[in-house]
This record gives C-alpha cells, structure tokens and sequence, in this order.
C-alpha cells in the first residue's frame, strides 16, 4: 500500500509540471503563467479540487504515442470564489502548446456537463495554439463538441472566458459564445485568420497586437468586454465579476450584506443634470452614487461609451445597470451602443438580475454609416431585448427621451415596472427646435416667432408631467433620493413573476 | 444698528459676511451673476439680486447694477468683502451719494492709499518706516555708489522699466555698485528703451508680515496683532498664520504702533491691513495699506477671539470700538491654508467643473474652521478665483495648530476638481515651514521646478499598508457571507498577506480583534482601530493608540489611499499570489495618446491648440459639436502637438486625426 500511495504521489507531481520546469519558465518569460498557478490566483485558497489529471491523448500518428503527457494540456475541475461553486478549465501552453485533442476536449466537457448538472458557472481560462493537428478530424470533433456545449449552457449558467494566450481559427467560437470574455493585454490574441492569412488574402500588414489584441478588442471591436495588465489582475478581476452572478438560471443573484443605508441621500445629485440641455455631464456619477458603497463593475467601458453598462448591488442584490452617456455622443444609441446594451439585457434576463436603467437619451444617430451598417436592425435588438425581458425593470428618466429612444430605453410600454423620472425629464418626441420647425414649417422665416413657438413646446413637452398624466411616468422624483426610491422598487418586485407565451423560440433580429 | 445689509461679492467671503450678519440679527442680501445661480451664498441669503452676465466685468464690478440692487432690496449698507469693489472709491462715492452706508474706511482713506506714491509719502509723514531709496533717476556711477553709501549697504539697483527680474542687481559693496549700475542701465537701454534706474535698500531674506488694524469714527485705533504671509507662490499667499513666528514682542508693538500712527493719519474707521516687508536683522518697512477686510482675517480672528466682520458692521454703524489696545488678546497660534481649486502636479493649473465630491473636515470651535462658498455636487466656475476654502486651524501652540492642520487636511475630500491638498500637505511638513525659517522666496526656493509626487514621501509606509489590509479583509470577511457557500468548502482566510506600497512590500500578519486588527510586521506588534465600514472615502481610527485619519477609496482589486498629502495604490495579496504577481511584466505605460481622434462625426467648433504647442495632461484641445451638444476633448496626458490635421469648422468623422502628438 505504501508503495502504491508513494507512487501515486510521484504521478501527481509529475502531471503537475504539465510540460515540465523550461517550459514553465518558458511561459513565466512570456510574462504568463502557468495553466495551474492561474487557478491557484482565480479560486479560493485550496479550494480546487482537479479532475482527469491522468487523462491522456490516443492519437498514435506522426509520433505522438511515445509524446504523453498526463492532463493532455488542459487542467480541469471545480472549486469555489469566495465559497461558491464554479467548475474551471485552463488550457496548459506547456503541453503541446495547448493544442486541442479529442481528450482534452473531453475533458472540457466533462466539467460543463457537471456544471450545467448542478448548476454552477463555468469559467474557462484559453491559452491554446488551436486544434491538435496530428489528430486531424477527432480534434475538430472536439471543438464542435464543446461549441454545442457552449449553447446549451448558454442562458442556464453564466461562462466567463479569459483569453491568456493565443485563441486564433476556429477556437475563438468557444469564448465567442459565451457570456464574458476578458483578455490579457500583450499576451493574448483572438482573431479568425492571423496576419500572415490576412496579408496572403488582402495584402492588409497588420500585427497580431493590432488584428486582434486585447485592446482591439476591448476598444474597437467590442469582442471583449475588459481588457486586463497581466494574468494575476485578470484572475482577481473575475473574481470581483463572479460576485455579482447567480451561480444559474435557477437563483436569484447572491446577497450581499451591506452598512449601505438603502434610504442614503445625496443631495449632490439635484445638480447633476446642468442647466443648458447641451451641457453633457457624467452619468457614471449618478450611478457611484446611487448603487452599494459606490462599486460599479463596468464592463466594456472602452467600447461604445455612449451608453455604460455593469453590474453593481442594491440594498444587497445585484443589478444590471444600463444607462445612456451624455458625455458621449451626447448619449445617443447607435449600432455598437445597442448592440452591447442588448446583450447586457438579455444577460440579466437570462440570469434573473432585475435592471436599473438611466435614460438621458436625444434620440438614435443619424447618418449613412448608420444606416448602411444597418442601425434598423440592431437598435431593434436593444428594443426587443428589453421587449422580451422578465426581470424585475427600474427606470429612471434624468433628461432627454426623445423619440424612439423612449420607448427603446425600458419604457412603460415596454412592460417597465417602475419608471420614474426627475423634474429635469424632458419626454416628448424630438427636442423643442426640430419639433417647432416640423410644426410651425411656415414660420421658418421668421426666427422671433419660431423662437415664441420653441418656448411655448419646451414649456409644454419639455418636462416629465406630460408623460405623468398618461401614468408612462409612475412618479417624477427628487434627485436626491434616486438610491431610496430604486431599493422601494426593487424590494417591492423580489417575487415578480411574469411569463412570455410558449415558443421553441423568439426570433430576436439578430 | 442696519436692518439689512448687502454683500457685493461672492464665494466664501460672501458666505463668511452672511453667517455674522445673520448672528447679529441682520437681514442679508446676496448679488450674483448667472454662473453663481446655484451657489452657496446665494442660498444662504435671505435674499438675492442677479446682477448680470458670468464676467465679473459684467457684474460683481459694475457699480450701477449694485446700487440698484440696494434701492430694490432697501438695504442700508454694503459689505464690499475682498477684490472687486472692496477699495474702489468711486463705488464707494456711488454708495454715500444713495445714502447708503460702506462697511470699511471712508472714500478719502481708500483714495489715500490706493496710490503707491501718495501712500508712501503720507507713511513718511506718519513717522512710519519706508524703504531708504532714491527715487528719481541717477545719473552716473559715481552718484549711485554716493546713494548706497548714505542708504547702508546691501542696496538694490533696479531698473524703473523692469520688471520679471530683468534690470535688477543686488549690490554689496561700492565695487559691485559702480558695476551694477552701468550694466543695469545698459541692460534696462536694450531690453527696455528706458535707460533710467533707482536704488533702494535691498532687505535680505524678506518676509511678509502685516498688522491688522481696526478703527472707528471717534478716533480710536487699535492694531489687533500681526499675521505673517510669507508661504507665496508667485506672489499670490498659500499659508498665512498669526502671529508670526519671528516677531518678538519689542518688533511686535513698534510695528502696530506705526500701522496705528498711519491708520490715524488718515482717519481710518473700519478694518484694514498695514503690509510690511521684514528683514532677517528684523528692520521692518512699509509697504501699502489694504483697506479691506483680509483673505486670511480669521487667523486674527482666532488669536483675538474677536469677530472682525461684526466688529467692521458696528464701527460703520457708528458704534464706538468695544475694546482698547490693552483688551486686544494674543491667544495661541492661528494657520490658515488656502483651498485652491488648482493642480499643484501640473504647474498649478486652475480646475474648474463639478465638484463631485466637497467634504471638509467638521469644525471643532476653537480648533478647526472652515470659510467656503462652495458645496458637493456645486460647480467651481472658470470665471472667478480659484480659492474654494480657507481651512483654519487654531492650537495652543505652533505645533499644535501644524498638528490640527495636518489632521485636518488628511480629512478634507474634494474630487472632480483638482485642489492643492497635496501641496498645503507637503508643506505643513517641511522641517523648515515647521521650524518657522523661511521668507518669502522659500517656496520658489524649495520647489525651483515645480511641485511633484516624489516631493512628498510617507513617513510610515506601514500604515497605509495596515489600513489598506483591514479594508481587504472586511471585504473578504463581508464576502463569504454572500448567499449560496458550497458546503465543506468554507472559505479559509489566512492570516499573512503581502502588501505592496509604492515598490515598498510589507510580508505582514494580519489578526482581526474587537474594532479593528492587530498588524504584526517584522517582529513588531501593531493596534489598528477602525468602525471604518466598506465603502466609506473616510478612514478614522487609531494607530497604536494614536489618532489617524486617511482617505481610501478601492479602485480595481487596488486600495488608494491619501495620507499626509501622499497617495498610494496598495496592493493586498496572499503570499502566494504576490509571488505570483511578481513574475508578471513591469509594462511602461501604453501611448495611446499620439493621436487625437474625433470620438464622433461632429463639427470641429474650436480648436485651442497649435503645432509645436506644449499641452498638459487636461488641457483643453478641442471642442467638438455633435447632436447640437459641445463636447470638449482634454489632453490625456503632457505633450507637444506636432502637427495640427484638422481646421475649425471641418466636418470631422469618427477617429479622424484632429491632432498628431510628438
């Protein structure tokens, strides 16, 4: 017995080199670290409880079957973050530059398998050269294996992807759909085709960083919602991340205690909105200062900054925030606006995490780029997304809501539950000037009168009680009591329940 | 007694009269243009005047505008404050001819020494003591060296055109004289045009010292003391305190008996300021009288105990002066620190916009006051003067009045503009303002290139990382408390972490105890104390056994924390994971910054830049119009603009190159 139990420890060290020590140091050089010490950062201390550690590949071509490595490049298994359950994968460079075999695939799917069983999230951390090539089509079989994974957990348990390495071909369609991904900045890369394919195909000379790094992504493409330093910050990050989730589709999202008083007041906010309707000023300051203790996990802030999206709590239990931007564009929706929006909304939806939306919205961009690019179809995502969702809806009205970005941006119509709006809430169908000079198009010439008529339309439309005597409004608000009067609701809607009709599934434009 | 009165001015002057006047039973009118709509004096008025446009041009200084307001209100008198009208005689003429009265000195006083040259003359004649000089040109070598020996050497050659050091010689002796007059006069010939060239007694060392003196109109006049002003920066005060902490008594009454002798020569009835300049032998001279109430009043105020504001309304009112000379008190010490609204980092550039966050430390009577005209979520205007506060702080001694501003400044939280916090911080601890040698040259002489971070270095690193480290484990204590821990999985918190302050790491064990935690580094055990909860900027507690107060704020998984001036972002890990950190990359800050695109398609409205200018990090470059709304786009970090792509009035698209960076 004692022989047996000394080997099994020799196996278990060994198989914990992965690759072995110069190849470690080989990663450590690339500034990344190893697929094991990622988790030992991502999970709570001694937590991680491993799987498949002796799993090793079949393949006999080209020389691989005296080429076995235990693990087979990718380390599976579950633990905890901050004491809840999350089952984890991270792809070991040092073996076979974690390339993808059949039984590492396998090995993937185990733990989803498990993960969508119990119903905990998945987080998969990608430091992959691509598909193992001596395997040829039992590799791709793998991918796809996990591909199918990937949807049927998507909407069940929340997955996180953390890019730390290369993700490049048909790998990036694993972390594409799933609900997160974070990247690594210098040290990962995703992309479809790589420079040297793009340059053969188009004759474009770009750099992996710039095709597809995670500055790229996280600014220009939207592919990734954060963009991190280095391995340590993104693992910590995650874990921020993870608090606010629901471990499934089945709970409500974690309570938190808090010292957070959810009838705090701050007076401060009942100067926020500046007097002149063109001066912008920073909703985010509206959202530090209404939600817990001031903690706001943005996501995506680099991208489409028009509008801001994240996760923060109230009175405890989180929520997902949306809120258009004045500072940018001044704040209009437009293609990359409403489509990260959408997503954001949908999420929550899937995940029961009620929204708090904050409107200050002149309308949709106009343009040929816009219209081009198709803004018919993907502003109507952000509409159909907060159309079709269930969860507990917040909304608060601070100025502009103009046209059809009123009814898009969780409006009463839209089955919001509580909308509220401040004494700055202008809600009318475009801003006085457009409207005065469609209404009174015969008094174009004659600016005095065009001016008289403008004043007369803000004094009538360019306030909240309009839209308060259809009761679209449930109550104009003070400023300063937003945080109490956003909790009220929220408590008062903990047991909401409301069902869409029966369908295999709804058709959202995508 | 008036019935009401108004106060023609703004900001924390305005509101600092209001709170007096309401004490005294007065009724308070405020003026104020449209930028001050929502400011502070305003609303603490009973009530208030809009008197035109943001330019002060266009209202706190138009004369017409305020009088009017006095008619329409029926007040009966006019607190001028400081600046604007507060020593302009025609104002004041303005005022009498309504027959409404100025709470400050009569129009003949303020007429008397608002004139450099007639002010002086009358200071000779008071007895008061000038600067020995020749004031009207010389006109050979041999005359100056004459001149300087009658005035007693060090002398001082400067040109009457001059200016910003230029045409200016230091001499010592008759040799550098006769040198320093014919190269001052050729100089002050090329640079200016204007070859004529004075001497007057170069004081060394000189500090700013002036007496406060109050008079009424039965002719009393007493002097309430000194407040010593030398802590400048370009001329404009930073710290100001009374009484001076070189002045010994004998020094002490000859000057407030010439600062009286001169108050009298001119029949002075209310509060006003005899400025001299003071040299390390202790020689005094006149400089100018201010015939208004001072910026830095209340640290008279706090040695004296007296109210200079009220005592200024009854003296206009007619009222005999309550007190002699003998009554005046001298109790403790007084330090003001002005609150600017400026970057000490980046040259002092004034910042203006929303103040999202304004907490002052709490007044404590007798300790700890604070003057401000502004509150959070208010807005520090581009148009007035960047002064948002006057945190004055009152001890016993000079230490303990350092020791309660050093405090109180750890607790005072401005963000969304910038303030010079940091800067008042790092001065309250420079052993030679706390040994109280210095003169007016003393922050040009210690800061010669600017202010910067490395000036200012933590005395006690540990705290910051045990404050820091507490934060990180009530977080982690609050977090396994989240809903839905996996059983047998029990989160296991360790005890020792490594916490990295600036590139200072700290391998400390960290033992939570009732209210706080005992921190035990290398052998030493260490009490910290805190009902600090998450989420709070303000940190209050105790470091073995002593007060402390910090700011702490987490940003990302870091913690920043303000201390003394100092700011950190610590870094709380576990061992493991520290050592981990410490094989990742040091990576140099990206240059995203070479480039300026238009984050919009928009109308390049303003372009406030050239090629081959030099920006600061916040610097203005731009201003784009899109949906009818400006959007101004800042410089994000130092540079120089080599080449401008873009001209006001294009139409620009999205990530169109506006600016290239070198």
């Amino acid at each position: 017995m004692q022989n047996i139990i000394r080997e099994l420890e020799q196996k278990r060290a060994a198989a914990r080199l992965g690759g072995g020590q110069a190849r470690i140091d080989a990663q450590h050089a690339k500034g990344k670290l190893a697929a094991r010490e990622r988790i030992e950062v991502l999970l709570d201390p001694g937590s991680f409880e491993e799987w498949d550690m002796f799993v090793e590949h079949r393949c006999h071509d080209f020389g691989m079957a005296d080429q076995k490595i235990p693990g087979d490049g990718v380390v599976t298994g579950y633990g905890t973050i901050n004491g809840r359950l999350v089952f984890v994968y991270s792809q070991d460079f040092t073996v076979f530059g974690g390339a993808l075999s059949e039984a590492h695939a396998e090995k993937i799917c185990k733990i989803m398998d498990h993960a969508i069983k119990v119903g905990a999230p998945v987080i998969g951390l990608n430091d992959s050269g691509g598909a193992r090539i001596q395997e040829g089509v039992a590799s791709l079989g793998g991918y796809a294996e996990v591909f199918q994974r990937n949807v049927m957990a998507s909407g069940v348990i929340p997955q996180v992807s953390v890019i730390m390495g290369p993700c490049a071909g048909g790998a990036v369609y694993s972390p594409a759909m799933t609900d997160f991904i974070f990247m690594v900045k210098d040290s990962s890369y995703m992309f479809v085709t790589g420079p040297e394919v793009v340059k053969t195909v188009t004759h474009e000379e770009v750099t992996a960083e710039d095709l597809g790094g995670a500055v790229t992504h996280a600014t220009r493409s939207g592919v990734a919602d954060l963009a991190f330093e280095n391995d340590v910050e993104s693992m910590l990050m995650v874990r921020a991340l993870f608090s606010y989730l629901p471990s499934s589709n089945q709970e409500k999202p974690p309570l938190v205690p808090t010292d957070d008083p959810a009838d705090r007041l701050d007076h401060s906010l009942d100067t926020l909105v500046p007097d002149s309707p063109n001066q912008p000023y920073d909703i985010k300051e509206l959202i530090y200062k209404v939600v817990d203790e001031g903690a706001f996990f943005e996501l995506a802030p680099d991208f489409a900054r028009n509008i801001v999206i994240g996760f923060a709590r109230m009175d405890g239990s989180t929520v997902g925030i949306v809120a258009n931007q004045p500072l940018v564009l001044a704040g209009c929706l437009d293609i990359k606006s409403s489509i990260k929006a959408a997503r954001f909304v949908r999420f929550c939806d899937a995940f029961n995490i009620p929204l708090v939306t904050f409107v200050d919205v002149p309308g949709f961009m106009p343009g040929t780029a816009q219209e081009y690019g198709g803004i018919i179809k993907h502003g109507a995502k952000l509409l159909y997304a907060y159309a079709e969702c269930t969860v507990p809806k917040v909304t608060v009205i601070t100025r502009k809501a103009y046209g059809g970005a009123y009814d898009v941006m969780s409006s009463k119509h839209l089955r919001g539950d509580v909308n509220f709006a401040w004494p700055s809430a202008e809600i009318a169908v475009m801003g006085p000037k457009g409207a005065v000079e469609i209404i009174f198009r015969r008094d174009i010439g004659d600016p005095a009168k065009i001016a008289e008529r403008t004043e007369e339309y803000r004094k009538k439309f360019a306030n909240p009680f309009i839209a308060g005597h259809r009761g679209y409004i449930d109550d104009v608000i003070m400023p300063h009591e937003t945080r109490k009067r956003i909790c009220r609701s929220l408590a008062m809607l903990r047991e909401k329940k409301v069902e869409n009709p029966w369908r295999k599934h709804s058709n959202i434009p995508l | 007694m008036f019935k009401k009165i108004l106060i023609a001015n703004r900001g924390e002057i305005a509101c600092r009269v209001i709170r007096t006047a309401r004490r005294m039973g007065i009724g308070t009118v405020a003026v104020y243009s449209e930028a001050d709509k929502g400011a502070r004096h305003v609303e603490l008025a009973d009530e208030a005047v809009l008197i035109g446009p943001p330019p002060s041009a266009q209202s706190y200084l138009v004369i017409d505008r305020i009088v009017q307001a006095c008619r329409d209100t029926g007040a009966e008198a006019v607190h001028p404050g400081y600046g604007f009208l507060s020593e302009n005689a025609a104002f004041c003429a303005a005022l009498e001819k309504e027959g409404i009265a100025f709470i400050g000195p009569k129009t003949h006083a303020i007429q008397a020494m608002g004139d450099k040259i007639a002010s002086k003359k009358l200071a000779l004649a008071a007895r008061v003591n000038t600067i020995p000089g020749h004031n009207s040109a010389i006109g050979s070598p041999d005359e100056a060296v004459a001149i300087a020996r009658g005035i007693g050497y060090p002398v001082m050659i400067k040109a009457s055109a001059g200016g910003g050091g230029k045409g200016l010689r230091v001499a010592w002796n008759d040799t550098e004289c006769h040198e320093g007059f014919a190269s001052c006069r050729n100089e002050a010939r090329n640079a200016f045009g204007d070859d004529r060239v004075f001497i007057e007694k170069f004081v060394e060392e000189p500090r700013h010292i002036e007496i406060q003196v109050l008079g009424d109109a039965h002719g009393n006049v007493v002097y309430l003391n000194e407040r010593e002003c030398s802590i400048q920066r370009r001329h404009q005060k930073v710290i100001e305190e009374a009484p001076s902490p070189f002045l010994d008594d004998a020094t002490r009454r000859a000057m407030g008996e010439q600062a009286v002798q001169l108050a009298r020569a001119v029949q002075y009835q209310s509060a006003g300021t005899v400025e001299f300049v003071v040299g390390k032998d202790k020689s005094f001279y006149f400089l100018e009288m201010n015939t208004r109430l001072q910026v830095e009043h209340p640290v008279t105020e706090a040695i004296t105990g007296l109210d200079l504001v009220e005592l200024m309304i009854r003296v206009a009112a007619g009222e005999r002066l309550p007190l002699t000379q003998e009554d005046v008190q001298r109790n403790g010490w007084a330090i003001e620190c002005r609150i600017n609204a400026e970057d000490p980092f980046r040259n002092f550039l004034p910042s203006s916009g929303r103040l999202v966050k304004f907490i002052p430390p709490p007044e404590v009577p007798g300790q700890v006051r604070v003057d401000t005209g502004v509150y959070e979520g208010g807005e520090v205007s581009m148009y007035y003067d960047s002064m948002i506060a006057k945190l004055v702080c009152h001890g016993a001694t000079r230490d303990q009045a350092i020791a309660r501003m050093r405090a109180a400044l750890n607790a005072f939280v401005i963000r969304g503009v910038a303030s010079n916090i940091a800067f008042q911080a790092a001065l309250m601890q420079h052993p030679r303002f706390v040994s109280g040698d210095f003169n007016t040259g003393f922050i040009a002489e210690e800061f010669p290139k600017g202010f910067h971070p490395s000036a200012l270095v933590h005395d006690d690193p540990l705290l910051l990382a045990a404050v820091a480290a507490l934060a990180r484990r009530r977080y982690i204590a609050r977090a396994v408390q989240t809903t839905g821990q996996l059983r047998g999985h029990r989160r296991q918190v360790g005890h020792d972490w490594v916490v990295t302050v600036g590139r200072q790491k700290f391998a400390l064990r960290l033992t939570p105890v009732e209210g706080g935690c005992t921190i035990d580094y290398e052998g030493e055990s260490h009490a910290l104390r805190s009902d600090w909860r998450l989420g709070e900027l303000i940190f209050r507690g105790t470091w073995n056994g002593e007060p402390v107060c910090l700011q702490i704020q987490r940003v990302g998984w870091r913690y920043r924390v303000i201390h003394w001036g100092t700011q950190a972002d610590v870094e709380v890990l576990t061992a493991r994971a520290a050592q981990l950190l410490s094989l990742m990359p040091d990576k140099p800050k990206p240059d995203l910054s070479r480039f300026l695109l238009s984050p919009m398609p928009g109308l390049l409205a303003e372009l406030c830049v050239q090629a081959g200018q030099e920006v600061k990090a916040g610097e203005k470059l731009a201003v784009i119009e899109a949906m009818k709304m400006e959007n101004v786009l800042r410089a994000e970090a130092d540079g120089v603009v080599k080449e401008v792509r873009a001209a006001q009035g294009d139409s620009l698209a999205v990530d169109q190159a506006i600016l290239e960076f070198r």
